[in-house]
């Protein structure tokens, strides 16, 4: 801190990305990353990753449908967000996502369907009443169709990775945020998303699945290499950053070692991304509540440091702006928000889609 | 009958599609955007030996534009600077610096926020989504979201009164004739001519934007982000309840 110059009055600029925006960004992350995980079983024919696949498709579509209410919510004025279509910007990365994330939610949707299809007949024929016939009605005749699941997985996986593109990219341009402008946004976004969502699978598996020691096991190699690309990504991004001296990495020491170290050292990356690893690579498996809850924490923290503290660090001025998080729907309730819909979501499909496969309904 | 059935339907047709077109052009007019006189581009000449620091085109601005309390299209930032044992006051009118090359609009998801053909940056806030990207991408600090319309606000160099052969209220207030408005094409007026005769500095030049706001005496410390000692008191502080209200 340079004591010679003290700053008498300046413009402090609140923050405009509100909480919201973390939870778009931690829900499509969670979402995509859950998505690559469910290719291995449905679309390369890795049959012994089935069970893995059905969990991570429901993390997959419960997150893809909650996140885009959270980006709506996120604008200051949600009722325009026709302007999107109206009036297409090539230069702008959120106008081309505008037209990227729907794509990719109703892809996965189509996606997910296939994949339920014979399930829902069978369902339909097991059950009576409502759920039978609602479950008839949604199967389409039932039919087991590979192809197209292939199809489908292969066109949402290009839809995927075309939103996180866009996600990370839509950041990374922001020259004037020194910390988000750099090619390692798009990267952390991606290498996090998957560790988010790995995690939340290590957590549902035995929360509401029959916890599948196989699908732990896989979840769990999932996560190391994940979680140790991401601690590669950051030390790498860290010291490049030292001895280039370029923007993005000085202003990432100083976020790391003096405007926020107990949030970004020590909760993300000590606590949330260090801790799991090691617990993980030391096959300290007990601990799967442990490993999965920081995992997904961790995606979570990693946003919230991007996006919030990112827009603590003043453009002109000196120092790191003060935030305290709003109760209302600029902050707390955006989170709390978006987190009940995705249980909703959660309980819904568990409750009347055997997403769990045949297997599933014939046990009930 | 056949023949005159189909001239009939025919017959609606054309009214109709007439009628869309007609109704369309009409709200294209009534909504097509000012965009200026591409005879000029205006700009400002910040005088920083003749500031002094008085806020009054601070509080001009809030006057003119009914800006939210606590929120700033222009402000005067304030230093105190030490140089040996001595300290001294460095004053720094800030605003939209109306660039050429504005980092602001290109993002814009919505193309709400624009440039005329007079170089002034302004947002249809009829239009904006209020998604605040243009406020992450302006490296000066000058945009923010407007609690009252819930969109992108900004300084619009006073385009109103501009219009009307006026000053911006933040030039037609200053005490110290610090703040020179005018048009850069014209070899004659009064900022080409400053422009000419005195070195001229815009802030953040390592951003590219091209600023068309350009100071005469910036201290070299405080043309980029200035790293001293932080606000020694805090803005939800200063302002009392009226920020929170």
């Amino acid at each position: 801190m340079n004591t010679n110059i003290v700053d008498l009055i300046s413009v402090t600029r609140e923050v405009s990305w509100l909480s919201w925006g973390v939870q778009y960004f931690f829900l499509i992350g969670l979402s995509y990353g859950a998505f690559f995980m469910t290719l291995p079983a449905f679309v390369f024919g890795r049959k012994n990753m089935e069970k893995t696949g059905r969990l991570a498709l429901l993390i997959a579509i419960t997150c893809g449908i909650a996140a885009p209410v959270a980006l709506v919510s996120d604008l200051h004025q949600p009722g325009r967000f026709y302007n999107f279509y109206l009036h297409f910007t090539p230069t702008s990365w959120m106008s081309w996502g505008s037209f990227f994330l729907p794509a990719y939610v109703v892809l996965l949707l189509i996606y997910a369907w296939l994949i339920y299809r014979p399930d829902l007949e069978l369902q339909a024929s097991n059950r009576s009443g409502m759920l039978a016939r609602v479950s008839a009605l949604l199967a389409l005749g039932g039919s087991e169709s590979p192809k197209a699941i292939k199809v489908l997985g292969y066109m949402t996986m290009f839809s995927a990775i075309l939103v996180a593109t866009y996600t990370g990219s839509e950041m990374a341009v922001v020259r004037a945020r020194p910390l988000l402008n750099g090619p390692m946004m798009p990267l952390l976004y991606l290498l996090t998303g998957v560790c988010g969502a790995a995690g939340l699978g290590l957590l549902l598996n035995r929360i509401i699945a029959d916890a599948s020691e196989s699908v732990s096991d896989n979840l769990n190699r999932v996560l190391v290499v994940f979680l140790g690309l991401t601690i590669l990504t950051v030390l790498f991004w860290m010291l490049t950053g030292l001895a280039s001296q370029s923007a993005s990495g000085m202003v990432l020491m100083r976020l790391a070692t003096e405007y926020n170290p107990f949030l970004f050292t020590l909760l993300w990356l000590a606590l949330c991304t260090l801790l799991p690893f090691l617990l993980i690579i030391n096959k300290q498996y007990k601990t799967w509540w442990l490993s999965g809850f920081l995992s997904v924490a961790g995606a979570w923290l990693f946003r919230w440091s991007m996006f919030i503290d990112g827009q603590r660090i003043p453009k002109t001025g000196a120092g790191f702006n003060d935030y305290s998080i709003p109760l209302g729907t600029e902050g707390l309730l955006g989170i709390a928000g978006t987190l009940g819909l995705w249980l909703l979501l959660v309980i819904m499909i568990t409750s009347f889609i055997p997403w769990q496969g045949s297997k599933q309904d014939t046990s009930v | 009958m056949e023949e005159s059935r189909r001239k009939f339907f025919k017959g609606i047709a054309v009214a109709a599609g007439t009628t869309a077109l007609a109704s369309t052009a009409r709200v294209s007019a009534a909504t097509k955007r000012p965009m200026g006189d591409a005879s000029h581009r205006w700009g400002m000449v910040v005088d920083l030996r003749k500031c002094i620091g008085c806020q009054a085109c601070t509080v001009a601005c809030h006057m003119e534009n009914d800006v939210p309390i606590g929120k700033f299209r222009t402000i005067v930032s304030n230093y105190e600077i030490k140089i040996g044992n001595k300290t001294r006051s460095v004053v720094l009118p800030r605003l939209c610096n109306h660039c050429e090359d504005p980092p602001c609009i290109p993002v814009c998801p919505v193309k709400a926020t624009y440039q005329r053909d007079d170089g002034m940056v302004v947002v249809d806030n009829s239009r904006c989504v209020g998604c605040a990207y243009c406020v992450q991408a302006c490296p000066y600090d000058a945009r923010f979201i407007n609690p009252e319309t819930n969109t992108a606000d900004k300084c619009t160099f006073c385009v109103h009164r501009v219009e009307a052969g006026l000053l911006p209220a933040c030039v037609e207030t200053c005490v110290g004739g610090a703040r020179m408005f005018g048009d850069l094409k014209d070899p004659q007026s009064q900022v080409s001519k400053l422009i000419a005769k005195f070195p001229t500095e815009g802030l953040r030049p390592e951003m590219k934007t091209r600023p068309q706001v350009y100071y005469i005496g910036l201290d070299d410390r405080f043309n980029s982000k200035v790293e001293g000692t932080p606000s020694l008191w805090k803005r939800e502080e200063a302002l009392g309840e009226e920020v929170e209200s």
